[in-house]
């Protein structure tokens, strides 16, 4: 076997007597990937690859994985990459895609991830898969619907133990919406609960889909992993249209940013063929560059001698202008350009808006420059300019949920390193004031004088929510608490109940899906569409910390609902920020009013019981830990809040 | 004055106490003995090596664990042995620790006879309930014995310590035990607020809200309680040490003004001019390194300037009249501007660090909440 080196050189075999351990550790790497590692040579250097056969396109497989949440998506990725030997066991590890900090840590994929790979079918051909593994948590379903449209097939998961749930249709229904082929496969069918007759009903009569394609697997055991590979290859079709000789029309459907070779760009070509060297430019802002390398998602970037129709892989092309790169626009050649840009991807719409500001000033620029990047790999994201009295400048954020909140935060403060405040989070209401106008707030500062407000709306939702019926009762309830109306249900098989509810979104924000886990003990899913706007009676709730206003803790909340707020936002506060040397006095106003209140005491014992010499690196540490914490604070007049405490308004005592 | 100091980790104890996350391992006495064989064999090695043996050491220190656990003429064995292979000063305070029920006459004539001049104590609670309850071996009758058979042996310097803030105790508990010291009148008390470890038995217990633990007031009312009670009797020379005066524990003191030391045994730290080392803590794996002549060190490093001089401030601090700054200054060869800018003259006219010509130290009202300054000099 040839082995290529950073080096660039390549060696055979009866070199390796030759090297020493460390030239070892690296070959290993370099024979999975089988080419150079990533942050190395010119593309010149590389050695000649096989030109690919004239009926190549008949070969590729896109397709992506998709379920709701948990349903093993990853875990069937990292079989099927193990089955086409794109790992070493020393490099595997368990859901090898979710490759962000973030997602090991919560275990959820939050990112959709492509990876390439050969694979020999029964046929004796070979064939090239491209793989998507998508994530299945509501907030992230524009994840999913972007990578389907590098797609011509689905492989569409679920659980044999739990059945359809509400993920499972929302992303059938994006499936379909794509016109893509989708292979049913039951998974988990491992575990003693599982149920895989009960499912394969479900599939045909829920799902409406054909049972005789229906895929037996436990990703966890492997059992079942070879049929499914050899029915991606026969059920799901090759790319359809695309004429390798045509114009360049490649679709971005993600970017990153690497600050030593600019934006990595995601694409998958539909049209033409795309090689270094060529002249390229953006669509939507008519920007050209050169491209310098073109290359297949394997473990790593494996650069390629050319992109073509039917393909998905990466372009780099030293572009630094972060904002020229946009997911959902078309690449296309300057010289022979293509007559139109594809259709791109459907505007997201943000539910959920907070401001981020950082938390020592000087970092604005840092974080205006970290926004841009961050939105290059995170699409869903949208920001403008913010400023605040307490916190000074910032950005007033659009997300699509909670959840999508919590990680964006993650993410700035590990990969750009910022330390940050978000704002108790808001929906978007209406406002129609006196003069005839309508207002639409987002931000509980903008709320206009209550004198001139005649009428006011809030966002609903339509909300979908399945379990077992034995949690029927109190998931009502939960939907009443939360002024839920219109509430329907029907039994799509015996015990499981689907249930449908219009929601003010502002009381879903609220922590109405840890609530919903929690009454259903984890048995409950949920998903949602936007319905609305529907008339609503609105105050603001401002908090006082210290007799100081906050602006970043006010928030706007049902006038029914406002007391029970206030009470609730003293009391998390008071969970969450420290005791102080002297006496906190928190508040809730609405208008002049103070409708709740607490106190948090100063402290009063904080010392190191014991230290000798033998423990003093530990209780050096300790201090250490303390002190990086107060760099997490926010100082307001002389009180320190810290981080959590704004996010933590808006939870409830269980999460 | 202090000089450097020669501690010994004994890391066996007759069971764990609940809240302990010392070094240490139950075991039987034979074990213990075999341990100090080994160690034995450590304490040559090292006496052999210039830039250890080459020192006057000021203090002798035997912790653990239960160091008493062990026979008598062992542990007088390797006091006898220091004193013959180390240079120990002259009136070298010679401590070591032990528990109630491992006191006894023979113990403490022999260990007497090969130089001990220092007994400490560990007592915990005069209160049998309380004792039971975090996994002690003794009882206060068998601690308050022990205490008057040191004395009858003429121990003429005792500590004892004692833990406040156990889960359950009250403050009436707390100030029964304070005055059971004070008709004890050890020379020297160490009073430790309880913190629980998280690799300790409570530390588990906690994580899973199992303990039930006095409250941040009624600690602070403790410690109140405490300096009221104790000060016309005791001098408070540390965050948590007492002393009737001129009893202070000169090899501790070592400790906060940051001198050097050596540590032999499991676990044991020395650090000798700004190089740190840290034995293997595995008993059972020092001892088997010891007996293969293979290297018991499992961690090195050599610290800054800087770092050893926040480090001599974090220890320092801990002080109650503080420590001279323009020494360590001087010893360090770095000034306190060049590591913290402006930051002690900040704290200073914040009230929470006190000047006083070259002395530094913590303002009083601070000490409860000491963390708060100290965090900022680390
Ligand atoms: N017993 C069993 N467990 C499985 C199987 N497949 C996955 N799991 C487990 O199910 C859990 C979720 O698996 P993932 O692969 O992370 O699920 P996912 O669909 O990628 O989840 P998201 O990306 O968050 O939507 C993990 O604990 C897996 O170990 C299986 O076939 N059998
Ligand atoms: S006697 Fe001391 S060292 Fe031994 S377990 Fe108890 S507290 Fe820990
Ligand atoms: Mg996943």
């Amino acid at each position: 076997m040839a082995i290529h080196f950073a080096g660039q050189r390549t060696r055979r075999a009866q070199d390796l007597f030759s090297l020493t351990s460390i030239d070892l550790f690296y070959i290993d790497l370099e024979v999975v990937t089988s080419g150079p590692c990533p942050d190395t040579r010119p593309d010149s250097a590389l050695p000649p690859r096989k030109t690919r056969p004239a009926n190549h396109m008949k070969h590729i497989r896109n397709f992506s994985i998709i379920a709701h949440i948990d349903h093993g998506k990853s875990t069937l990725a990292d079989r099927l990459i193990q089955r086409c030997n794109m790992v070493t066991a020393r490099e595997f590890k368990d859901q090898l895609l979710d490759n962000m900090d973030i997602e090991r840590e919560r275990g959820i994929t939050i990112k959709s991830q492509t990876i390439c790979m050969p694979y020999r079918a029964k046929d004796g051909k070979m064939y090239t898969l491209n793989l998507v593994d998508t994530p299945g948590h509501v907030d992230f379903s524009y994840e999913v619907s972007r990578a389907l449209k590098s797609c011509e097939g689905a492989l569409l998961l679920i659980d044999a133990a739990q059945g359809v749930e509400a993920q499972t249709l929302a992303n059938l229904y994006l499936a379909m919406e794509n016109n893509l082929e989708i292979i049913p496969v039951i998974n988990k069918i491992d575990l003693p609960s599982a149920d895989p007759e009960m499912v394969a009903l479900q599939i045909e009569e829920d799902l409406g889909l054909d049972m005789d394609t229906v895929q037996m697997c436990s990703a966890k055991t492997g059992q079942g992993v070879d049929e499914i590979l050899e029915a991606i290859v026969k059920l799901l079709p090759p790319p359809q249209e695309g004429d390798a000789a045509a114009p360049l029309q490649a679709l971005i459907f993600d970017a990153s940013y690497d600050p030593f070779r600019g934006t990595i760009i995601s694409v998958r070509i539909i049209n033409g063929t795309i090689k270094p060297g060529d002249t390229i430019i953006f669509m939507s802002n008519n920007t050209s560059y050169k491209v310098e390398e073109v290359g297949l998602f394997r473990l790593r970037k494996e650069p390629q001698k050319s992109l073509q129709a039917g393909e998905v892989g990466y372009i780099l092309a030293g572009v630094k202008t972060v904002s020229d790169t946009r997911p959902g626009d078309t690449i296309t050649h300057k010289d022979k350009p293509c007559p139109r840009a594809l259709p791109g991807f459907q505007e997201v719409q943000q539910v959920v808006f907070s401001s981020i500001y950082p938390i020592s000033t000087d970092d604005y620029e840092n974080l205006a420059t970290a926004m841009e990047k961050l939105k290059l790999n995170d699409a869903a994201l949208t920001f403008q300019k913010d400023a605040s009295s307490a916190l000074g400048f910032g950005f007033r954020c659009g997300f699509l949920g909670l959840l999508h909140l919590e990680v964006i935060q993650e993410r700035l403060e590990r990969e750009f390193d910022i330390p940050i405040i978000l704002t108790v989070p808001s929906v978007c209401y209406h406002f129609f004031l006196t003069d005839g106008t309508m207002l639409e707030v987002d931000n509980p500062a903008h709320f206009p004088d209550p004198a001139t407000i005649a009428s006011t709306e809030e966002p609903y939702i339509k909300a979908t929510i399945h379990m077992p019926d034995r949690y029927m009762g109190a998931v009502m309830t939960l939907c009443m608490e939360r002024r839920g109306e219109n509430t329907r249900y029907h039994y799509p098989m015996p015990g499981r109940i689907e249930l449908t509810c219009e929601l003010p979104l502002a009381e879903v924000i609220y922590d109405f899906y840890d609530r919903l886990k929690s009454v259903t003990q984890g048995y409950g899913s949920f998903d949602y569409e936007l319905l609305d706007y529907r008339p609503s009676d609105l105050v603001k709730l401002d908090i006082l910390v210290n007799g100081e206003k906050v602006d970043a803790l006010s928030q706007l909340v049902h006038r029914a609902n406002s007391r029970a707020r206030g009470l609730h936002a003293c009391e998390k506060l008071k969970e969450e920020i420290p005791r102080q040397m002297f006496k906190i006095a928190i508040q809730g106003a609405i208008g002049g009013t103070i409708v709740s209140r607490t106190t948090i005491a100063a402290l009063r014992k904080d010392v190191t019981a014991k230290c000798y010499g033998g423990d003093i690196s530990r209780k050096r540490k300790l201090l250490e830990k303390q002190k990086a914490g107060k760099k997490r604070m926010k100082i307001v007049g002389n009180v320190e809040i810290p981080q959590k405490a704004f996010l933590a308004v808006l939870k409830s005592e269980q999460s | 004055m202090t000089g450097p100091g020669l501690y010994l980790h004994i890391p066996f104890c007759r069971s764990k106490c609940s809240y302990c996350a010392f070094n240490s391992v139950a075991a039987q006495r034979d074990t213990v003995d075999a341990y100090l064989d080994l160690l034995a064999r450590q304490i040559e090695e090292y006496a052999a090596l210039e830039w250890c043996g080459g020192r006057r050491f000021s203090t002798l220190f035997i912790g653990g664990g239960t160091p008493s656990l062990a026979s008598p003429a062992k542990l007088a064995a390797i006091i006898t042995l220091c004193r013959s292979r180390f240079s120990l000063a002259d009136q070298a305070e010679i401590s070591m620790e032990a528990n109630p029920d491992t006191i006894g006459p023979e113990l403490l004539t022999t260990l007497r006879e090969a130089g001990l001049n220092r007994l400490s104590i560990g007592i915990q609670s005069f209160n049998n309930a309380i004792l039971a309850g975090i996994n002690r071996v003794h009882t206060a009758e068998q601690a308050i014995k022990a205490f008057h058979l040191a004395r009858g042996c003429g121990l003429a310097n005792i500590n004892i310590d004692l833990i406040y803030g156990l889960p359950h105790q009250t403050m009436a508990d707390w100030q029964e035990d304070l005055q059971q010291i004070l008709a004890l009148a050890p020379e020297h008390l160490a009073l430790y607020e309880l913190t629980i470890e998280p690799e300790s038995p409570f530390g588990r217990l906690q994580a899973e809200k199992a303990l039930v633990l006095p409250d941040e007031d009624l600690l602070a009312d403790m410690e109140e309680a405490t300096n009221t009670l104790l000060s016309p009797h005791y001098q408070r020379y540390e965050i948590a040490n007492f002393c009737r005066p001129g009893r202070q524990c000169r090899h501790n003191i070592n400790y906060w003004l940051n001198g050097s030391y050596l540590g032999l045994g499991a676990g044991a730290v020395s650090c000798l001019d700004g190089l740190r080392f840290t034995h293997e803590s595995d008993p059972y794996r020092f001892m088997s390194a010891v007996e293969h002549k293979t290297t018991t060190i499992r961690q090195a490093e050599c610290l800054s300037r800087t770092a050893r001089f926040r480090e001599s401030m974090i220890m320092g601090l801990r002080l109650i009249d503080g420590f001279n700054l323009r020494k360590l200054e001087k010893r360090l060869d770095i000034s306190a501007t060049e590591v913290y800018g402006p930051l002690l003259a900040e704290l200073n006219s914040q009230g929470r660090l006190l000047r006083q010509g070259e002395m530094i130290r913590l303002a009083p009202d601070w000490l409860p909440v000491a963390n708060q300054v100290l965090n900022t000099l680390v």
